[in-house]
């Protein structure tokens, strides 16, 4: 279909498209036709998508290292010659010809200063790891823009909205095509940007803009960390650039040899950006505030694309991470609290989008659980790379239709989301429930459903890294963190399911009379995430389709094939379905164990509800502290600094007046004065003449 | 005889440009009287053809000074050496824009007049720049002065510009009689009038003797052409005159004598064709080196903080070419000192350009945008301009930060070719002179930014419908200067390149 376009030109087109369609609403659709302001957008993210489509069929495959047979050295040779894979890049500045040498053109050429010098080209570049993580988003971010259109419709802002969902996903393709650190950091605050505006799109709301103004702070630490992490990658190596860094695997043992300190701070250093993007404790606090935002907000950025971005680096930077295992462990363990920690607090929220958030963050940290894993041995690497970005593919279709469902609630109950307000809705959306109960199952992890396989490979990993002779009894705790929290995703989800679905109908009155379930715009995407969900696990897990794929990364290790683990698997269905019946007997058959429950322990239940205090600790113990220091600035600055500077400020115009009085304005005056200075000048000279005479 | 004709013809070849300019002004002096009745009337736009006919003038100067072959070496009473070239480039360029500032400033009846006064006074500043002797130099300056007390007071005869024409008269002649004196020493000294001969005399070292009456001579001269500079103490005509003239009057006043000082005292301190590897003549004693330090730093401090206290547009635009003056001699001490990697004269040069550019801006604005039965006098007058005339507001301020120094200006890149001229110079007095002229760059930053505070945070004083037509010509030249304010600072290499060349 687009064997007429360059290799090197998908690469720039897939950015492009959403970016044009971005410059063009700001430019134009802002003012003309504003309520079609969703078509360029739609248009522009289908064609990324297609590309990105053939981009991960056609494209990075002729990348892959193949066997070669080595013919000229005829039968003696019995060794095969394997190429390592390559990825697929191109400079967008293109290249000069200088001197008949072709040079490409730089986007940052610092010094040489010394003998150090920075030369950073603008490369895009794919690889298998990429190209499946772009077609996620720009999947998944085509039927969530054609939701928005539906949902958002009639909103005063709508062409700002839709300028912004347009920024995001170019934004969000630059990043995963970035060919180097610098440029992936660019869009990683490119990124953050685009999920400020967003949460803050109702900004004349004193909570969202809050809940915006948290993001982009909380933000700030993990970007300070991989920053500081640029910084020492390129002091250490000279380079920033992946290909460069990635593929001389001989160059980073170097200098794991000569300086093994260094390399665990770097690897530190980078999970520290990827814990603000990825909301891991402690820096979870922002994302479920991030619910302010436009429910496909929520769907696309806070819950699919941009807080994998963190997931996505780590597993990029594995060909470092491998050389650090306490970097991984700290990865497993900070993944294994965040799992934990949002799961007892999902546990009692009555916002659903905030249970959705919680769990977002919980499966998180599942992820990095799975990448930490690989702590226990450079032979798990591969395996838990690939585990991890599966378990992020899988969940980002079926959070993203749990995440529009609720949104359909919401459109039809007015707004309101707190489902102690509504509940019984299983007739009256039917389509709504429908899917939400298909992002449900796959999310508890029903078998056979999508959830089910990425989960339960994790399970599968971490338990292989329990057989490390050192560290096993630390990936032991993991593991029973990793079940518990597995017991605990099916509970709350069904919980969340059965209080707004199941028992009495009952709606608020922001509903007005009847509510009306989806419209086609919404209800389409709707079906198709829903069957994604459902399926797409299957068809890609168990085939091995996607993790075969994603071994063609270079600088991977290379590995082995998993055997399914038949035993985790039966631990995990039993588990979900544990989960579902706990929360069926709880909510729906005898409603009153809830209810005991809560008023048997309120201080558990308060510290569940509160988020284990997190809130609260931050206040108390940074921002109260922030603040005083603040004040004292304050203080220091209007009572020491400005008082000196209006001293200064004074003197000049004291000094002027005193020479006011020779100005008088009568000629006979000036001329005397002038005859003065004159004289002075005369005598001041021929003194010094006498002098020196 | 034959020999003399063929020498005055030679001389006469060397300032063509001034020729025309002189033979312009006779042109209308003689029409003039022609055109305008014996009770002063004048058919109605009279003035428009005046100004043609200047601007005409000033293009066939500058056309034939810019094919003018450069003469470096002369021994008559011109000559026409790099630096004679650019500064009746700059005096030209200069001039026109003056004409435009000029040009609805006196009515038709006395617009004739006053054009070719204008033409003149850029006559003599060119042939100071191209003078070979110190009758001639003399001469010249006179050529300058005179006119000006007509300039002053032509287009406008009330009580005010009557007080400042005389103020600036008195003075003025005072100021030329101590030339006239340190000249008469010099000759006394010498025994030659002929520049060329008194830098060969004291590059022979026959001068010890005369020591004494070669630094009477410096301190006359310097003194005396330090009133055209407007350097403290002989500054003191600036505020009065510049308050009660004409504003293109004091546009004129504010950059052409300064040009005209400051060529002077090269010419007098640095052989023709010689760029500042020799500059051990006979000025260069360490005394007078001193003197102007001491000049430069007054100046400088005065200016600002007289600057600093007025509530005048005028009398403040006046302190501020006083200040101006300050940090120009800042180049003009730093490059009599051998040894700089930057050149101070050089910085001076490209100074002299920068600020003729920005301060004929600002006047340009002033008088753009006065209003019918009012002219921009305090600084009331500018309040809220940026409400009433935009455009104008932010073209003027434009200029202002260029006078205080700030980037994307030309304004910040002459301050700064100063400063590095001083800092890298390397002795211990000029580095201080450097800091001094930060120090005063700051202070000056004050009052030009206080300016732009009054035009855009400040409500309109006066706010009655304008029915004064627009002041095209200021306009244009207020466009010519901005263009030239922001070109200059990202494309000042032509000039810069120029002007090293002038001075290696």
């Amino acid at each position: 279909m687009f064997d007429w376009l360059k290799p090197n030109d998908v690469l720039w087109l897939i950015p492009a498209a959403p970016l044009l369609a971005c410059l063009w609403i700001v430019v134009v659709g802002h003012v003309v036709r504003r309520q079609y302001a969703h078509r360029p957008v739609v248009l522009a993210i289908a064609i990324s998508a297609a590309l990105s489509i053939h981009l991960l069929v056609n494209v990075v495959p002729t990348g892959f290292g193949k066997t070669v047979e080595h013919a000229e050295h005829g039968d003696h040779d019995e060794h095969a010659h394997v190429e390592p894979s390559h990825a697929i890049s191109t400079n967008v500045f293109g290249d000069t010809q200088v001197n008949g040498k072709t040079e490409p053109n730089p986007w940052i050429r610092i010094g040489p200063v010394g003998n150090s010098s920075l030369l950073v080209l603008p490369t895009l570049r794919a690889d298998a790891m990429s190209a499946l993580m772009l077609v996620m988003v720009t999947s998944v971010s085509l039927l969530v823009a054609i939701f928005a259109s539906g949902y958002m419709k009639g909103d005063p802002g709508y062409p700002r909205f839709f300028a912004a969902i347009s920024a995001f996903v170019f934004s969000m393709c630059m990043l995963v095509l970035a060919g180097n650190f610098l440029l992936m950091f660019v869009f990683w605050e490119a990124v953050g940007l685009c999920s400020y505006l967003l949460i803050g799109f109702w900004f004349k709301k004193p909570s969202a803009a809050a809940a915006a103004k948290k993001a982009f702070v909380v933000n700030r630490i993990g970007d300070f960390g991989f920053l500081l992490a640029i910084f020492m990658i390129w002091s250490t190596f000279g380079t920033l650039d992946f290909d460069a860094l990635f593929g001389s695997p001989r160059m980073i043992a170097d200098v794991v040899r000569s300086q093994p300190e260094v390399f665990t701070t770097i690897c530190f250093l980078l999970f520290i950006g990827a814990m603000g993007k990825s909301a891991q404790f402690p820096l979870h606090v922002w994302l479920p505030d991030a619910m302010e935002g436009p429910t496909p907000v929520s769907a696309l950025i806070h819950a699919a694309t941009m807080v994998t971005a963190g997931v996505y680096l780590v597993a990029r930077c594995t060909p470092f991470f491998v050389h650090a295992p306490k970097a991984q462990m700290f990865v497993a363990g900070i993944g294994a609290i965040t799992a934990l920690v949002a799961a007892i607090t999902a546990l009692t929220q009555y916002d659903l989008k905030r249970v959705l958030a919680y769990s977002t963050v919980s499966q998180l940290g599942y992820m990095f659980m799975a990448l930490g894993a690989a702590g226990a041995g450079t032979n798990l690497a591969t395996l838990a790379v690939t585990f991890a970005m599966f378990h992020m593919f899988t969940h980002a279709f079926f959070k993203a239709v749990l995440f529009l469902s609720a949104g359909s609630v919401m459109h039809s109950m007015g707004d309101v989301i707190d489902m102690r307000r509504f509940s019984g809705l299983r007739k009256v959306l039917p389509i709504t429930h429908i899917t939400f109960l298909a992002g449900a199952l796959a999310l508890a992890g029903f078998p056979l459903l999508s959830g089910f396989w990425s989960k339960d490979e994790i399970l599968a990993i971490v338990m292989e890294a329990t057989k490390h002779p050192e560290h096993g009894d630390f990936y032991k705790v993991i593991l029973g963190i990793a079940l518990l929290t597995s017991l605990m995703t099916a509970f709350y989800t069904f919980r969340a399911y059965f209080m707004t679905f199941w028992g009495s109908e009952k709606f608020p009155e922001e509903a007005g009379h009847h509510p009306h379930d989806a419209p086609p715009a919404m209800a389409i995407p709707l079906f198709l995430l829903g069957a994604a969900a459902l399926v797409i696990g299957g068809i890609t897990g168990p085939t091995h389709l996607y993790g075969d794929y994603l071994a063609h990364t270079p600088g991977l290790p290379e590995a082995h094939h998993h055997e399914p683990n038949m035993l985790m698997m039966a631990v995990s269905s039993v588990l979900a379905i544990a989960g579902i019946g706990l929360a069926y007997v709880c909510y729906v058959s005898s409603p009153g164990i809830a209810r005991n429950l809560k008023n048997g322990m309120p201080l558990p239940h308060r510290f569940s509800q509160e988020g284990l205090m997190m809130d609260w600790f931050y206040l108390r113990f940074v921002v109260k502290p922030l603040r005083l220091i603040a004040s004292i600035s304050e203080f220091f600055d209007r009572w020491v600094i400005d008082v000196i500077v209006d001293c200064v400020g004074f003197v000049p115009g004291l000094f002027g007046a005193m020479l006011r009085p020779v100005h008088s304005g009568f000629v006979q005056h000036y001329a005397v004065v002038m005859l003065i200075g004159l004289v002075v000048c005369l005598v001041s000279v021929l003194r010094v003449l006498a002098g020196t005479l | 005889m034959n020999e003399s004709l063929q020498l005055l013809n030679g001389a006469i070849h060397l300032v063509l440009p001034e020729t025309v300019l002189l033979a312009t002004v006779c042109i209308i002096f003689f029409a003039a009287s022609f055109l305008v009745s014996e009770r002063g009337e004048a058919p109605e736009g009279l003035r428009h053809r005046w100004g043609m006919l200047s601007l005409l003038a000033l293009l066939i100067a500058g056309w034939i000074g810019w094919h003018a072959p450069e003469v470096p070496h002369s021994t008559g009473p011109f000559v026409a050496d790099g630096l004679t070239l650019f500064i009746r480039g700059l005096t030209i360029a200069v001039g026109a824009i003056l004409v435009l500032l000029h040009w609805n400033q006196a009515d038709d009846a006395r617009s004739a007049e006053s054009h070719a006064c204008l033409l003149a006074i850029l006559a003599g500043v060119n042939l100071v720049a191209a003078s070979n002797d110190l009758v001639g130099m003399f001469v010249a300056l006179e050529l300058i002065s005179i006119p000006t007390y007509l300039f002053l007071l032509l287009p406008r005869r009330d009580a005010p510009a009557q007080e400042a024409t005389l103020k600036y008269f008195l003075l003025s002649i005072f100021s030329s009689a101590i030339v006239l004196f340190g000249m008469s020493y010099l000759y006394g000294a010498t025994g030659t009038t002929n520049l060329m001969a008194i830098h060969q005399a004291f590059a022979g070292g026959s001068h010890l003797p005369h020591n004494a009456l070669i630094a009477v001579a410096t301190v006359m001269l310097i003194a005396g052409l330090s009133f055209r500079l407007a350097a403290v103490p002989f500054h003191f005509y600036a505020p009065d005159v510049f308050q009660g003239a004409q504003p293109s009057a004091a546009a004129m006043l504010s950059i052409i004598p300064k040009i005209a000082g400051f060529v002077a005292l090269l010419r007098l301190m640095v052989p023709a064709a010689a760029g500042e590897s020799a500059m051990h003549s006979w000025m260069m004693t360490p005394t007078a080196t001193n003197l102007l330090w001491w000049l430069a730093v007054i100046t400088m401090f005065t200016g600002n903080l007289m600057a600093f206290v007025q509530t005048d547009v005028r009398r403040l635009l006046a302190f501020s070419s006083v200040s101006h003056a300050g940090y120009m001699m800042v180049g003009l001490v730093v490059g009599m000192q051998a040894s700089q990697q930057v050149s101070g004269i050089g910085a001076l040069l490209f100074y002299l350009v920068a600020y003729g550019v920005m301060t004929l801006g600002a006047f340009a604005v002033l008088i753009a945008a006065a209003r019918t039965n009012r002219r921009i006098e305090s600084l009331d007058d500018l309040a809220g301009l940026s409400r009433t005339k935009p455009a104008l507001a932010l073209v003027l301020s434009i200029f202002l930060f260029s006078l205080s120094g700030l980037p994307p200006t030309v304004g910040f890149l002459g301050k700064f070719n100063l400063f590095f001229a001083a800092w890298s110079q390397g002795s211990e007095s000029s580095r201080l002179l450097a800091c001094l002229l930060a120090v005063n760059a700051a202070i000056g930053a004050w009052y030009y930014l206080k300016m732009i505070g009054v035009m855009y945070l400040r409500d309109p004083v006066d706010r009655s419908e304008d029915v004064r037509p627009m002041e095209t010509p200021s306009v244009v030249a207020a466009a010519v200067c901005a263009v030239g304010t922001i070109g200059l600072f990202f494309v000042p290499g032509p000039l810069w390149s120029h002007i090293q060349l002038l001075v290696q």
